[in-house]
């Protein structure tokens, strides 16, 4: 497809969504307002998963199928050091992002840095052996049942137009916004950052500059791993952390970020807003079992017709 | 290269082992091993992980605290009693596979399980064809409708919940109107169909039926649609986590309708969960939740103490009514192994002759046609008030 | 160091290594049937019902990823296919031949492959994995929600045994023997595939596609074609699953085991005609024997005795140990074992000779 008409087909797909929004609010009024917002909410959740598998695969090239599990590990942490061990929150949480950001430090050095020229399919079960491996050991650890996480602010809805959300989706937001800021500057304004970048491609101009294959796939993991935790830390109060709670949140995550562009961090914020909003919309108009259709569905259109997803860059994809 | 690896010395040296090994164990063991005379042996196929696993887990507690409590005492005629306990892990393809194993390879008398409905169908078929008695925890219809020969339940079925719940509904709250937000695993749409099924009978129209997934983390667009509709109540079919959401999401939108749900939030998970959301919640529940609704004095309720005791004392958290189920199915089938031995079929028989039985979740009878053991009568209503289970008189 | 000792094509030799495995297959029933009960606290018969079950997904999928190159996330939803087709018209129409079921349910999952693979294998690497992946979870969806079609997530009850020409197989024994007679005509099948021109053609075609498309192989054809395959053997897996376990659900065909297929075939050994075998055959009996090892001990402390605990943190740390130290899959170990011995053996008789010629 030729570039004009690739920029007409973003703008078509953004028209698309708006007018979705739009109608929407005018067919349903307040109760769209709801869906929207919950749809905001839960994507923000998407956009910081799908943040991780960005940062990861605009370094290294690699699909970490273990994403979800940071997540993961954010919400139960949570509850150990704040609901169990009594811990104020700032605090637990701050500690939360600190283990779980060294656990996959360790992880990249230990099962990913020593694969770095095996081919694709290895390296993609080394990932799904890791989120396999997490998952069981937070099992082991934490049980079955969900547990309870407080929100930071209390639970006192807050009102407008008719429509509610809890006090801790604006925590959910305000941390959506924070990282995808702290990201976007990280890999645009600081020399490790762009080094990163072009490490991707050029292994061995970035190593001139300081900046090897090896030490940008660490980082990359390390910011990946920070980013998830404190998205499950944040959303714990809302979603009830739990062993398995990574397993869907990766996977809408990644389709959140294959949407937005793989590599592209205001895309993983795009394209985690749109997948939320559209999620909740079609549960909101159609039987609801066929929301999770959506994030797949999304997930095989971006992929047969722009596989760079909206914002990210063409690449080599197809034969 | 890898193609030489089965050059074919390699084979040969392993065909030869084989037949090696096979000659080599012809001369030990017998072929087949009967449950043993002195031990008798139950199998056990539990969801100890997995969605079901909070079933699973209780009754497996309740499973091993029965073992040591019988083989402390006379046992079960002077045997011994050895729960054999298999993680189904929720799947019904291991559930099959476990329950295989443990008739073929370890002997086993007869079979308790599964925890959820759809590992225990799984297992009928093979329980069937063994003539195996197996009783299950699980509370879906479907496993004695119709009635199998070798399959039994402890727990109230699902269709004795919803009768409850109905005649909550129609009694106390006089609803005509109702909407059902239920699970979409098989437990909440089995429940939602036979309510709405059901509740035209008793006069109910049900306005809405909405069902979300049971990983969902956010139900506020179908409560929203329940929210445009006349509902005068909603009731929730569901287990952990879902319910506990949507009592947070009724909060948040401020819906003022009662929430009635399924005996799937009958343990304090919920309560922990939803937290201040959970108050005036109402479920139908076992009497052995609200010891204090079973008279003074009688064995039920001397039972009831004893049992939730022992198991606080053993496992330091309250005891829930999976645990229940899985200690009745324990007494039920030890209890005819008292006089049915390892005999297959007269465990069958002795079974389905119980009468009287007083378990935990109430007391069993069953027949040839009946092989539910307990009544709608045996569950009560629940209101949650502060935190805390109250009886619904 | 390791010299690869050249072997011609055509040497029979795969032949002949099928005719030995498929005895020796035959063989464990009868050396099962004499192990005690409580020795080993492994059905094996049945066990290896399943396994022959999962073996003919494999083997197709090792076709489609260890010779073609692609990679496919989503296989479960053929294996769903092929299980759900045999189970809808067995249970609906009464007196439905079940091996015509299960024919069908092969066919539909091979024509479902190829009307999904056209369009989906002009992806490369990730994407085509993110794609078949996502196209594995639809699968799933529709499994749940087409409820008057598949039962939903109740799923479908009563579904009647296998039986051909009057011979009802309701036995694992029984099943034991179709089963795997299904396998190894299913690897003569590919022995023989790999062995003809478009066995070539794939071969090239995963070393370099720009190269084999530049030498007139058709690669999207070929690509296509050995999708397709490998989705037809997927579904005639499952049909066989079906009238094995005599019930299914959604919850038989999600992600989980799609993962597992593609994690058999990579850890058996990808580019190896052997390798979905062995993959098939750790994968499955490893749980079982993880499980099963408490009870070989006896008094071990009933702490460890709960394996369901345990059981997937050693699978999972498998899984990365073996990618990180036998990327290219035991096969290919065992391999690199064989050629180790193999040339210090011929080392060995070569020294021995040249002292017998020296007269020493």
């Amino acid at each position: 497809m030729g570039d004009r008409n690739q920029v007409r087909l973003l703008w078509g797909a953004a028209a698309l969504v708006a007018g979705v929004v739009v109608f929407t609010l005018i067919y349903k009024g307040s109760t769209g307002l709801q869906w929207i917002l919950s749809g905001l909410t839960v994507g923000s959740i998407y956009a910081l998963v799908a943040m991780g598998f960005s940062v990861i695969y605009s370094s290294t090239h690699v699909i970490n199928f273990a994403q979800g599990e940071f997540t993961m590990l954010g919400g139960v942490m949570m509850f150990t050091l704040c609901t169990s061990g009594g811990l104020p929150l700032w605090l637990g949480f701050l500690l939360t992002v600190g283990i779980v950001t060294l656990l996959g430090a360790g992880l990249e050095r230990a099962a990913i840095h020593p694969l770095k020229d095996q081919s694709v399919i290895t390296v993609i079960i080394v990932t799904i052996g890791m989120a396999i491996f997490i998952r069981a050991l937070a099992k082991w650890i934490w049980g079955t049942d969900p547990v309870k996480v407080a929100s930071f602010t209390g639970d006192k809805p807050l009102r407008f137009f008719g429509a509610s959300i809890v006090p801790q989706s604006l925590w959910v937001f305000g941390l959506t916004l924070l990282a995808v800021v702290l990201v976007f500057a990280f890999f645009n304004r600081t020399l490790l950052g762009k080094g990163m970048r072009a490490a991707a491609d050029n292994p061995d101009a970035a190593s001139l500059v300081g900046v090897s294959a090896s030490t940008s796939s660490l980082v990359a993991w390390s910011i990946a791993a920070a980013v998830g935790a404190a998205a499950g830390a944040v959303i714990a109060p809302i979603n009830f952390a739990a062993y398995d709670a990574g397993a869907m949140l990766g996977l809408k995550g990644f389709s959140a970020a294959v949407l937005g562009g793989l590599g592209s961090a205001p895309g993983a914020v795009v394209g985690g807003l749109v997948l939320g909003v559209l999620e909740m919309i079609t549960a909101g108009f159609a039987p609801s079992g066929y929301k999770d259709a959506v994030a797949f569905l999304i997930l095989i259109l971006v992929l047969l017709i722009r596989p760079q997803g909206l914002l990210g860059k063409p690449a080599d994809v197809k034969v | 290269m890898a193609q030489k690896i089965l050059g074919w010395k390699l084979p040969i040296a392993l065909f030869c082992v084989l037949v090696a090994a096979t000659l080599g164990s012809m001369g030990c063991g017998t072929q087949k091993v009967d449950t043993s005379k002195s031990i008798y042996k139950i199998g056990a196929v539990l969801s100890l992980s997995g969605p079901a696993a909070p079933l699973g887990q209780p009754e497996q507690n309740s499973l091993k605290m029965l073992e040591s409590q019988l083989n402390a005492g006379a046992g079960v005629n002077g045997h011994k009693v050895q729960f054999i306990i298999e993680d189904d892990q929720s799947d019904p393809a291991k559930a099959t596979a476990a329950i295989t194993k443990l008739i073929n390879q370890e002997g086993v008398a007869a079979i308790i399980g599964s925890s959820s409905t759809g590992a225990t169908l799984a297992m009928v078929p093979v329980a069937e064809s063994t003539l195996t008695t197996q009783v299950c925890c699980a509370a879906g219809t479907a496993v004695t409708k119709p009635v199998k020969k070798y399959v039994f339940r402890t727990p109230p079925t699902d269709s004795m919940a919803i009768d409850k719940v109905l005649g909550y509904l129609t009694g106390t709250l006089k609803a005509t109107k109702i909407a059902i937000l239920h699970d979409a695993n098989a437990y909440g749409v089995g429940g939602a169909t036979e309510l709405a099924a059901k509740a035209p009978t008793k006069g109910i129209t049900v306005v809405a039926n909405e069902s979300y997934g049971t990983t969902d983390t956010d139900m506020t667009p179908q409560l929203t649609k329940i929210q445009a509709t006349p509902a005068q109540a909603l009731v929730v079919w569901g287990t952990n986590p879902g319910p506990a959401t949507i009592a947070k999401n009724m909060q948040q939108l401020a819906m003022k309708i009662p929430f009635i749900g399924s005996n799937g939030i009958a343990n304090k998970t919920f309560i922990t969960l939803a937290g201040s959301a959970a108050n005036g919640v109402t479920f139908p529940g076992g009497n052995m939740l609200i010891p204090s609704s079973i008279p003074a004095g009688t064995p039920w309720r001397n039972a009831v103490d004893k049992f939730t005791a022992d198991y606080k004392a053993a496992y330091g958290k309250d005891a829930d009514t999976f645990a229940a189920h899985g200690w009745d199915a324990g007494t039920i089938l030890t209890t005819a192994m008292k006089t049915a031995g390892t005999s297959k079929a007269q465990i069958q028989t002795a079974v389905q002759a119980t009468k009287g039985l007083v378990g935990i979740d109430g007391t069993y009878n069953y027949s040839a046609t009946n092989h539910d053991g307990l009544t709608a009568a045996d569950l009560i209503m629940i209101k949650i008030v502060n935190g805390a289970w109250t009886q619904i008189k | 160091m390791d010299k690869q000792l050249a072997r011609p094509l055509d040497d029979g030799r795969d032949y002949r290594t099928l005719g030995i495995v498929t005895a020796f297959i035959l063989l464990i029933p009868v050396w099962a049937r004499f192990i005690p009960g409580d020795v080993l606290h492994i059905d094996i018969v049945n066990v290896m019902v399943l396994a022959g079950i999962y073996a003919c997904v494999v083997v197709g999928l090792n076709l489609l990823v260890g010779y073609a190159g692609q990679i496919s996330l989503g296989h479960a939803a053929f294996f769903g296919i092929g299980a759900y087709t045999t189970a809808i018209l067995c249970t609906r129409i009464h007196g439905f031949p079940t091996w015509l079921g299960v024919m069908a349910g092969a066919a539909l999952s091979g024509a479902i492959g190829w009307l999904v693979g056209k369009p989906v294998l002009r992806l490369k690497g990730h994407y085509l994995a993110m794609a078949t992946l996502g196209l594995g979870e639809i699968a799933f969806i529709l499994f749940q929600q087409l409820k008057g079609l598949t039962g939903g997530t109740v799923g479908i009850l009563d579904i009647p045994p296998l039986s051909i020409f009057g011979l009802k197989f309701d036995t694992d024994l029984k099943l034991y023997f179709v089963v795997w007679i299904i396998v190894m005509a299913l690897m003569l099948l590919s022995i023989n595939l790999m062995r003809s021109r478009v066995g070539r053609g794939l071969r090239a075609l995963h070393s370099s596609e720009v190269a084999a498309d530049a030498m007139g192989v058709n690669t999207s054809t070929y690509k296509v074609q050995v999708f397709v395959l490998s989705a037809a053997f997927a579904g005639l897996g499952g049909a066989l699953f079906a009238h094995f376990q005599k019930y299914i659900n959604p919850e038989s065909f999600v992600l989980a085991v799609s993962i597992m297929f593609i994690t058999m075939v990579v850890v058996g050994g990808m580019g190896n005609i052997w390798g979905g075998l062995i993959g098939v055959l750790l994968l499955t009996f490893l749980p079982q024997v993880i499980q099963a090892m408490p009870q070989w001990i006896p008094g071990l402390p009933s702490a460890l005795q709960n394996f369901s605990n345990y059981e997937l943190v050693l699978y999972g740390l498998l899984l990365i140990l073996f990618m990180m130290f036998l990327p290219k899959g035991v096969a290919d170990g065992l391999g690199r074992a064989t050629d180790f011995t193999e040339v210090r053996a011929r080392r060995l008789g070569d020294r021995r000779r040249a002292k017998k010629l020296e007269g020493r």
